[in-house]
Order: C-alpha cells, then sequence, then structure tokens
C-alpha cells in the first residue's frame, strides 16, 4: 500500500468519510467530524500509521490533507509513489 | 503520591460538624436515606427542587449520576450552596471531579467545569457493607478505567501520566473486596483523568447504557456505566496492545506491570454479560465511533474494528 493510500484510508476512518469524499483537497471547514476532537484522533492515526508525531502547532494549523502530506514530506516521509 | 488536587476528604463526624452549623438538608438515594438522616441529624429532601431557599448547605448521598445533577444543579442555581458530595459507592469518583455526565432525553452530555467541583467529599465506608460483589467488581472496573484511559490519553502530559501510574498501581494493589481504599483511589483516578480525557471504555459505555435500560446482567442488576466499563475494560486493553506499542512501551516506562493489569481486567470480565451487550454495540456502534471519549482513545478507533470486539474469544 502506499503511503497515499495509507493516508486515504487514515482520513475516510478518522472522519467518517465516504470513500467519494476524499480528496487531496479536503478542507477541515467542510468535514463536520474534523474538530478539536478529530485532530486528536487524525494526530494519533498518523503516529501510527507514519511514526510521526505532531507537534500541536503542526496539528492544530492542519487546514487540509494537503497540509498533511506537505508536513509528513518535510520530515522525510515520502508521498512520490504513484 | 503526586495526585492532583481534589476536594478535601472528609469523614461522617467532620460533616456532621458542618452540617450542625444549620440551614443543611440531605438528599439521598432512598435505600440509604433514613440511616444517613439519622446519621447525620440534617433533614432530607426528595429532590433537588426541594432544597429550601434558605438552605446554605447540602449534602447529596448516592452514585455518579446523582452527584453529576447535585454539582450542575448548584453550579445552574444555587452557586452560593456549600455542596458536600457522599458517594455511596466508589468507582465513578464524582465526587472528586469537575466533569459532569449528564442524560439528557437520553443524550450523554459532558460538561467540564471547575465550578463542578463539591466542597467536600466524604467517605463513610460503612455504606460498602452488604455491597453485592458483582456491584463491586462493576465500580472497579469503572475506577480502573478512569485510570488507564487517562494514563493512556493522547492528551496527558508526562507529569499527569506519572500521577496517573501511581494511582493505577495503587488500584491494582486493593483487594476486590469493599475496602474503604478504594474511594480514595477511585476518586484520584478521577480527578486526574479529568485532565486528559478517556478512552474507548468510556466511549462504548456511553453510548451503550442508555441503550441497555430496562436489560439486566446475569446478577439482575441493571447495564449500567459502571458495569459497562467493566465488562469493556479487557477487551478494550487487547484492542490497543493488538494495534499499538504505546501500552506496552508506556508500561515499562512507568512501571506499571501489565500481567497484573489484565489478569485484574479478566477478572472483571464476564463473557455471557458481554455477548448479551454485543447486539447493542454492533448496531451503535458509529456512535461509539463518533463519542467524544473514543476519540482521545490511546489508538485510533476504525469502523472495521468492530470485528475486533465481536471475535468468538470475547464471547
Amino acid at each position: 500500500m502506499t503511503n497515499h493510500e495509507k493516508l486515504r484510508d487514515l482520513i475516510i476512518d478518522t472522519f467518517l468519510l465516504e470513500p467519494s469524499e476524499y480528496s487531496l483537497e479536503l478542507r477541515r471547514e467542510n468535514v463536520d467530524t474534523w474538530d478539536s476532537l478529530g485532530i486528536v484522533s487524525m494526530a494519533v492515526g498518523v503516529h501510527e500509521t507514519f511514526g510521526y508525531h505532531f507537534t500541536p502547532d503542526e496539528a492544530t494549523g492542519i487546514e487540509s490533507v494537503a497540509d498533511i502530506v506537505r508536513i509528513l514530506e518535510s520530515k522525510g516521509i515520502s508521498f512520490a509513489e504513484g | 503520591m503526586r495526585f492532583p488536587e481534589h476536594p478535601a476528604r472528609w469523614n461522617v463526624e467532620q460533616l456532621r460538624g458542618e452540617l450542625a452549623r444549620g440551614d443543611a438538608f440531605l438528599w439521598s438515594l432512598e435505600r440509604f436515606r433514613e440511616r444517613a438522616t439519622e446519621r447525620l441529624g440534617v433533614p432530607s429532601v426528595a429532590g433537588l427542587s426541594e432544597v429550601p431557599a434558605s438552605a446554605r448547605r447540602l449534602v447529596v448521598l448516592g452514585g455518579g449520576a446523582m452527584i453529576d445533577e447535585a454539582k450542575v444543579w448548584r453550579r445552574e442555581t444555587r452557586p452560593d450552596l456549600w455542596l458536600a458530595a457522599l458517594p455511596s459507592l466508589f468507582g465513578s469518583g464524582a465526587e472528586a471531579s469537575p466533569v459532569a455526565v449528564l442524560n439528557r432525553d437520553g443524550v450523554k452530555k459532558i460538561e467540564v467545569d471547575e465550578r463542578l467541583l463539591p466542597d467536600v467529599r466524604v467517605v463513610w465506608p460503612e455504606l460498602l457493607e452488604d455491597l453485592p460483589p458483582a456491584r463491586l467488581r462493576a465500580a472497579a472496573g469503572d475506577a480502573l478505567s478512569h485510570a488507564l484511559e487517562g494514563f493512556l490519553s493522547p492528551l496527558a502530559d508526562e507529569e499527569l501520566r506519572g500521577s496517573l501510574a501511581e494511582i493505577l498501581a495503587g488500584l491494582l494493589a486493593l483487594p476486590l473486596a469493599p475496602d474503604p481504599d478504594w474511594f480514595e483511589a477511585s476518586a484520584a483516578a478521577c480527578a486526574a483523568q479529568s485532565r486528559a480525557g478517556v478512552g474507548l471504555v468510556h466511549g462504548i459505555a456511553h453510548q451503550l447504557e442508555g441503550r441497555l435500560a430496562g436489560e439486566r446482567d446475569g446478577a439482575g442488576f441493571a447495564f449500567g456505566h459502571a458495569k459497562l466499563c467493566s465488562l469493556f475494560l479487557a477487551p478494550v486493553l487487547a484492542f490497543d496492545r493488538a494495534h499499538s506499542p504505546k501500552l506496552a512501551e508506556l508500561a515499562v516506562l512507568h512501571g506499571i506491570d501489565l500481567a497484573v493489569l489484565e489478569t485484574r481486567a479478566w477478572q472483571l470480565f464476564d463473557g455471557e454479560d458481554y455477548s448479551r451487550c454485543l447486539p447493542a454495540l454492533e448496531a451503535n456502534w458509529r456512535a461509539v465511533l463518533l463519542d467524544p471519549c473514543t476519540r482521545t482513545n490511546s489508538v485510533l478507533v476504525r469502523p472495521q474494528h468492530l470485528a475486533f470486539f465481536t471475535e468468538e474469544r470475547f464471547r
């Protein structure tokens, strides 16, 4: 499974989305469950999946899936595949 | 022990002395009302709406739900009133917590507010006399769940986690018997976890307790909050361990003996009662996933994880 696929599954499972709702452009303000507790769940899931702990500032500053990718890539986790 | 602050602990004699200053009333579970009225020397009221405007002191004697009702009522209606919380049983820790879990039209609502803290908490060990073993195991499960889930919470900082590790070890050292030390340890667990949140055990309990209202477990008791915590503690522990090394790593770091923890959790488990809960768990899994407590679980809980809890080994 590619890192993109892992992230897609993580976002869908964390925020209880339909697969069709997912995209890299998905933004926090468009997801009801992406609230403060959703951020906690997502951070837990990112650590389990990618081994990286968001700092509190990173976690609360994330506004979209693309932001997650950007932070993880800056930590050496590649999303270049496929 | 570095317990986070919680209301001062009084004994019944200290409470009686305070109540003797006058204008004091008791709101009690019916089964303790006569005994408590006599022991405390104050009149009782049948409900909070009957507390007179002249009252200056109120004692609430009951379980967690009743204590939470009094805490919220005092904040909203009579913030000038001195409030003593006297738990009829340990476990909920409501007497020591700024959290109130309220049932409003069948929906659980959680409030966190320092103004909810009672002025004192009172321990009356004799109330544990005649406590049925099934009730005691349920209360122990509630207390242990508070300590364990607070300890594992992603919102706990290292200092709080250290306190919760000590509290957890203290709880595990207590016998499954009506020992009054359970009151102190469970109050500390609840006060500490209120600063970090809990996890999936509580998410399940909050979502199922109302939906299982009217059903009885094998001992003839309701599937209340404490009972559900005691039933799901061991399976959730197994789930957390199966899906993340976090529990094992933190246990080593803080000197928690996982074998002792797991043994105690399984002592509180009952396969037949667990099986009775499964249809409700399956029907309400999405609500469990959305519960605020589930969302601060130490391991991300995904939709497909329901299958873990319906495995044959738990039945």
